[in-house]
């Protein structure tokens, strides 16, 4: 058997009968488009996802003022979450590392020399540096003496330190923030500016009572992050943090809860956007579709092969062995679902590239999703090729040119 | 150089056996230009298709140049048709979507080597049935006597030693039913051996010999005195009147 003249026929073939050629490779087509753009956009999810824990932290639980369900951000009207309650949490639960207590302000107005500037003020407790793995980088962080002494000190991030003193070293000198007045005690390390476009570094810290008493005026925190020792608690230290709170704040459940908690779960919830179920169900759709596009593309083989009858008989009678035929028809579906697959995927990576580039959608573009998608269109087009291919070589010589 | 012995062929369709061969012996000699003729159901098809390797005979034995046929597998079978058979059909079984020359190449394919110079020795095959100059043309742009010329052409491209043809006139008006039959009395001159079943006796005159089949036996066999001359007759016919 000459497998190069073979193949050749068969692409002729194709070639030759260009309408009969698209219809058997539009579903391969399209089905390896659709596979690959979801297999492309579940990934980049899978990474924005992963990326969204990991700088959340696996082991946290926060406490956010005001209620919620999901992913939720501090309400600041709301005014039950206070110093006691994380006491009672460090007092009464057990398994945490770290429970510290933030109250956030965000737009102050800041001020060193006649240099201004807006910043989202923290009052934080003194384990705050070591909570958020935040130290200072120059001079000193939050202490808890500052705390307790009700200090008048700050840590400035590196953007504002930049926006008030340019560059040089503020340590030691005084800003006012709206019209009090704290001296410098450090500078925060440099944050990367997020993806989202927020840069964490134009903030300044305050020690927590300060912040409460000569800042704020206020007496409720906006939240509080328990970290815990080992993630595998985050789950039941979270009920039993709700436990706690519904009790400290008078709730009875189904009234609604002044708190809101998130760990990771919620946070990758909220990253992911799209449900991992339904990028399951469309992944399973796409896949469907290829099989039935393998039907779809077996059925015209099939009826190739009925109206080929004559072709096939000529074939056998000059001399083509069955062992000919066969290859041959194996080859124009192989051939088919190749063509398929090529240029599927080259529209799946033209359409992936487009989402990512004018879209928010999450798309990561790499081999994987392509290779998985031309492995199950080759599986399929072997294993629907061969019926046709199987038929055609089977038929009798006499019969197919009677 | 071909030998049959007693060749039998019977079906057998659920209970009931059809014998439609029975005790065929024949011996015919390299460059014989013979006849089989016989009304249809006589098994003239089916000797065609023993004698063609496309098909076993039940009993008795076939020798094409000395190979004994039975026992042979398909794949043996099919080796044989590519090397010594070369078929002309009633219905010309052109692939209608290749040009002459493709059609005219495709025994090639499943040659044990495919020739180099595939593409010039198909030329050179449409040439000698005078067709060098559609080349390129496909079969619907062809009559129906230039399409059983490329057939022709695509029987002979592998020299086989055996030119079998079934009918090659059935489908075709008289003149150029004639013009096929000048050309097999020229394979014949050259040295070919030409089996050509037919059913009509105006066709088989123009072979060297007649073997007439009758309910599955050998009715008559006996050479042709005078062959009809298909060029001579091609000559006495009236011009066609230009429309």
């Amino acid at each position: 058997m000459n497998i190069s003249r073979i193949f050749e026929e068969a692409a002729w073939s194709l070639a030759a009968h260009k309408l009969r050629t698209f219809l058997m490779m539009i579903g391969t087509l399209v089905s390896v488009l659709a596979l690959t753009v979801i297999l492309s956009a579940e990934k980049g999810t899978q990474i924005e996802v992963t990326k969204r824990i990991e700088s959340f932290g696996t082991r946290l639980v926060k406490i956010n003022t005001g209620g919620g369900k999901g992913y939720t951000k501090p309400l600041p009207n709301v005014t039950t979450l206070s110093m006691e309650d994380a006491e009672a949490i460090r007092s009464s639960l057990a398994g945490w590392d770290i429970v510290t207590s933030v109250a956030q302000r965000n737009n102050m107005p800041t001020k060193a020399g006649n240099k201004q500037s807006t910043a989202s003020v923290y009052a934080v407790d003194a384990d705050w540096h070591e909570a958020m793995d935040w130290p200072a980088v120059e001079g000193e962080g939050i202490s808890g003496d500052d705390v307790a002494t009700l200090a008048h000190a700050c840590v400035l991030g590196a953007g504002l330190a930049k926006n008030l003193f340019g560059n040089e070293n503020p340590v030691g000198s005084d800003i006012d923030i709206g019209n009090v007045r704290f001296r410098v005690k450090g500078v925060l390390i440099r944050h990367d500016v997020s993806p989202g476009g927020e840069d964490e570094n134009i903030r300044v810290v305050v020690p927590l009572t300060t912040g409460l008493r000569r800042l704020y005026n206020q007496d409720h925190l906006s939240y509080i992050r328990v970290r815990m020792k080992n993630a595998s608690q985050v789950p039941a230290m979270a009920k039993e943090i709700r436990l706690l709170l519904h009790e400290r704040h008078n709730i009875v459940p189904p009234q609604e809860d002044d708190f809101s908690i998130v760990t990771a779960g919620e946070v990758a919830e909220a990253a992911r956007g799209i449900s991992l179920t339904l990028t399951r169900l469309l992944t399973a759709l796409a896949v469907l579709a290829l099989l039935v596009s393998g039907v779809v593309m077996m059925n015209i083989l099939l009826l190739g092969v009925f109206q080929r009858k004559c072709e096939i008989g000529l074939r056998r009678a000059t001399g083509a062995t069955r062992r000919d035929v066969f290859a041959q028809f194996l080859c124009e579906s192989l051939t088919v679902t190749l063509l398929g697959v090529a240029v599927g995927s080259f529209l799946g990576w033209t359409m992936s590239t487009l989402l990512l580039n004018f879209t928010k959608l999450k798309i990561a573009i790499s081999w994987e999703p392509f290779a998985l998608a031309a492995a199950c269109s080759l599986i399929i087009g072997v294993i629907f090729g061969v019926l046709p291919a199987h038929r055609a070589a089977r038929l009798n010589p006499v019969e197919a040119l009677r | 150089m071909i030998q049959l012995e007693g060749i039998e062929k019977t079906y057998v369709a659920g209970s009931v056996e059809t014998r439609v061969l029975k005790d065929i012996s024949v011996c015919i000699e390299a460059g014989e230009f013979v006849a089989i003729m016989g009304a249809s159901g006589t098994g003239k098809s089916t000797l065609m298709n023993i004698l063609g390797c496309l098909d076993m005979p039940t009993a008795g034995h076939y020798r094409l140049d000395g190979t004994d046929m039975v026992n042979l597998d398909d794949d043996a079978l099919s080796h044989l048709r590519s090397q010594k058979i070369g078929f002309v059909f009633q219905m010309f079984y052109l692939l209608d979507r290749a040009t002459a020359l493709r059609n005219v190449m495709l025994p090639l394919i499943y040659a044990d080597e495919y020739p180099d110079d595939a593409k010039a020795r198909a030329g050179e095959a449409l040439a000698a049935v005078s067709l060098a100059d559609r080349m390129t043309y496909k079969p619907s742009q062809l009559s129906g006597g230039q399409q059983q010329r490329v057939a022709i052409a695509r029987a002979l491209i592998r020299n086989p030693s055996l030119l079998l043809a079934d009918e090659p006139t059935g489908n075709l008006d008289r003149r150029s039913g004639l013009e096929i039959l000048a050309i097999f009395q020229q394979l014949h001159r050259q040295g070919r051996t030409i089996l050509l079943v037919t059913h009509d006796e105006a066709v088989a005159r123009h072979a060297q010999r007649v073997i007439v089949l009758s309910n599955g036996m050998v009715a008559e066999d006996h050479s042709v005195a005078q062959p009809s001359d298909a060029q001579a007759e091609l000559a006495a016919m009236p011009k066609e009147v230009s429309q």
